[in-house]
């Protein structure tokens, strides 16, 4: 690894700090994308992104075509909601998402004819994604669409699409990084993405680089996926999209590590990547953007993982948005008996549940079970300011004592050391001998701050 | 040599002691404040605690606005009534019958009553728990890892079988556990009566989904409200209107008790302090 070296771009491929926790990708990576049939019911919170909450503009026993809109986001910072299935509205109740947000979803019962997912994934995975049409859409119809079909950051954050690709005069945007990293552990979606719809993503990027203006676009890839990149090597021919191998190494795929490692380009503290001239986009989400821009399809589907030694037979699936987590499991063969933990997303930055009728949401980039042997029991012990966690803090952050002010109720140190630049990668949590739980009792010290701001 | 010098040194202070004193005399008589000599005598007969449960920072600055802004006597909940006589003897003022302040604990599940718990490694902080999903089923309810007793300065508040019970004995409601707790279930009530009645639930879900979750949420089936008028359904959940209470309702109360399906009715207070004994049958034969 020390030889490791990213030629053709101002960065490195690394970035400082960071941890290597084994990647445990292969229990998944090599299982093709499996499609879901539609099941009995969806349910759709109708807060699956972050800003303001739909509105539902369904009622209660209304029928539903699929793709037809259920939720309208209004503010500018939404999203609207689709309905994946076709079918009878049945009740607007509420649920409870592994984040422990309580809020209300509509549930859709099937009926009648629906649409066959498979068609939908043969689709994306079809060779003959179109790219010379592409200079007939203008930016702001890019970004129309985009915001019309409900697209947001499939990566996790779930943060609107179109926000970004938005048409903004004082934020001018040079460069368009595609995040292919997936540097999470267990998780291979965004991996067997790349592998089977390298096609889409090539369409989808150039689409995306033209609603933003985006002088390059870099599709970012770690090195320990090497089919993917070769699959995207042969699809980028003949087209002005580089291909960034990165060493592998968490958290790459966050987007101010990746700006750094390819660009060579520092986020000031506070700012977001347009500050660099930078828009970044998972890989999932620029599919989904093809498709939308392209086939005029909402997004209701997205591929998800579901991995660990805890499931019988770990899988990449093409679900609906709003299946429970209960039937992906059940068709992965269900849990195994040594299963301990259940976690929405991944083992580093994923919550974890316990309620089978949770909903997968945009955001739920795949389901983890681990073992017993794999989650620590061990007690929490005093920090001993050994600093490991220092040196694991990709964000330069004194992870230690962040977390001892957000236990002492001190928002003021909490402040001083710049606990909103923390981004909950889990680094410090996971190095950390005295097993203290510094991402939680950060996050319980960022709620601290924003309390004495309101007051 | 060395006596005179000594005597030298000492003649200078005593000479400047003297003129400074005089200065100090002056500027004494000269720039003197006048402070009210009730807001000391009102100082001497607060408790000093300084808890803020009158809503003042502390029990000199209470003083202050008792006898500068004419503040009601009554707000110590610390001195109680004792306190607010002996204030308004100062002030020349009739006090007026306080109603004593104590916290009230708007949830009854102890660890049995909670449905679809999850086994929990995180931090054991409520502030912490409040932000994961499934450390129990409902999102309303008590977490019970005790923010309210840290915050307690009287140890009057404490979890007993995961559920936050306060100590009516020792509470002087002064607020400090129901600003902690992060599902603002904790509220502080004046107390009519020694005893009240309380619907110990906070869940606004619909009735299928409440009852998912805990054995002794209120539904909102509006069957207490029949009963007695002192509670109200909104959103799902039954409020007690608690300035309404008193002896003469009672009876009514404990009808209301009686037909509540879901047991989520109960009367806390001085005595019974909020247990799962305090539900109607032990309460009847009282």
């Amino acid at each position: 690894m020390g030889l490791f070296r990213l030629k053709g771009f101002p960065g490195t491929g690394n970035f400082r700090h960071g941890i290597h926790p084994p990647d445990n990708k292969s229990l998944s990576a090599e299982s093709k994308v499996e499609v879901m049939q539609t099941p009995e019911t969806v349910v759709l919170p109708l807060l699956q992104h972050i800003g303001a909450q739909c509105k539902p503009v369904v009622k209660p026993r209304q029928i539903v075509r699929y793709g037809e809109v259920v939720g309208v986001g209004r503010a500018f910072i939404s999203a609207s909601l689709h309905s994946p299935v076709a079918g009878k509205v049945k009740k607007i109740g509420m649920v409870t998402l592994p984040n422990s947000m309580h809020l209300p979803a509509i549930s859709i019962k099937t009926e009648g004819d629906q649409i066959n997912p498979q068609r939908l994934w043969d689709e994306m995975t079809a060779m003959d994604w179109p790219r010379d049409c592409i200079s007939i859409y203008a930016p702001e119809t890019i970004a129309k669409i985009i915001h019309n079909s409900g697209i947001v950051g499939l990566g996790g954050a779930a943060f609107p699409t179109h926000v970004k690709v938005a048409p903004n005069d004082s934020r001018m945007i040079d460069t368009l990084l595609i995040n292919g990293c997936e540097c999470e552990p267990y998780l291979s979606c965004d991996d067997r993405l790349m592998r089977e719809a390298p096609k889409a993503i090539v369409t989808g990027a150039l689409l995306a680089g033209r609603a933003v203006a985006a002088k390059e676009i870099v599709i970012c890839v770690e090195n320990n996926k090497p089919e993917a990149i070769l699959k995207l090597q042969q699809a980028t021919e003949k087209t002005l999209i580089k291909i960034a191998v990165l060493k592998t190494k968490y958290p790459q795929g966050s987007e101010k590590q990746l700006v750094k490692s390819v660009l060579g380009l520092e986020i000031p503290l506070g700012g977001l990547p347009s500050d660099a001239g930078v828009a970044i986009s998972n890989v999932a989400t620029i599919a989904s953007v093809a498709r939308g821009v392209i086939k005029e399809g909402p997004l209701t589907h997205r591929v998800i993982s579901v991995s660990g030694r805890g499931i019988k037979h770990p899988k990449n699936l093409f679900v609906p948005i709003g299946i429970s987590m209960g039937e992906v499991i059940e068709y992965c063969g269900g849990i195994t008996e040594d299963a301990a933990r259940i976690i929405s997303g991944g083992p580093m930055m994923g919550f974890a549940f316990s309620d089978m009728t949770t909903p997968v949401t945009k955001g739920t980039s795949g389901i983890t079970v681990l073992t017993h042997d794999e989650i620590s029991d061990e007690q929490e012990t005093s920090c001993v300011r050994c600093g490991r966690c220092v040196d694991a803090c990709p964000m330069n952050l004194v992870p230690t004592r962040l977390a001892l002010a957000a236990r002492y109720n001190n928002p003021s140190i909490a402040i001083r050391y710049h606990i909103n630049a923390c981004f909950e990668c889990g680094c410090c949590t996971y190095v950390c001998p005295a097993k203290i739980k510094l991402v939680q009792l950060i996050r319980t010290g960022k709620k601290l701050v924003a309390a004495m701001a309101k007051s | 040599m060395i006596v005179i010098t000594l005597a030298i040194a000492s003649g200078t202070m005593l000479l400047m002691a003297i003129i400074l004193s005089y200065i100090l005399g002056w500027a004494n008589e000269k720039f003197k404040v006048e402070v009210d000599p009730r807001i000391e005598a009102v100082l001497e007969i607060l408790p000093g605690a300084n808890c803020g449960g009158c809503g003042y920072l502390g029990c000199s600055d209470y003083a202050v606005a008792i006898v500068t802004d004419n503040d009601p006597v009554n707000k110590c909940t610390v001195g109680g009534e004792a306190c607010a006589k002996q204030l308004a003897e100062i002030m020349g003022v009739e006090a007026t019958k306080t109603n004593p302040l104590y916290a009230v604990v708007h949830c009854g599940a102890h660890s049995d009553d909670r449905l679809m718990p999850t086994e929990y490694r995180g931090e054991k902080r409520c502030s912490a728990a409040h932000q994961v999903a499934g450390v129990q089923g409902c999102t309303f309810g008590c977490l019970g890892f005790g923010d309210c007793v840290r915050a307690c300065n009287y140890d009057a508040i404490h979890i007993v079988d995961s559920l936050a019970t306060v100590d009516y004995e020792k509470c002087i409601g002064c607020g400090a556990c129901a600003k902690v707790c992060p599902r603002n279930i904790i509220t502080i009530v004046g107390f009519q009566e020694d005893m009240i009645p309380t619907v110990a639930c906070s869940n606004k879900d619909k009735p299928k989904e409440a009852k998912a979750v805990c054995q002794v949420s209120c539904i909102g089936c509006k069957i207490c409200s029949k009963s007695s008028d002192i509670f109200n359904v909104n959103d799902n959940l039954s409020e007690c209107d608690y300035e309404r209470y008193t002896a003469d309702n009672y009876e009514e109360v404990v009808e209301a008790m009686e037909k509540c399906a879901r047991k989520s009715i109960c009367f806390i207070g001085k005595g019974i302090g909020q247990k799962a004994d305090s539900r109607p049958s032990v309460l009847m034969q009282k």
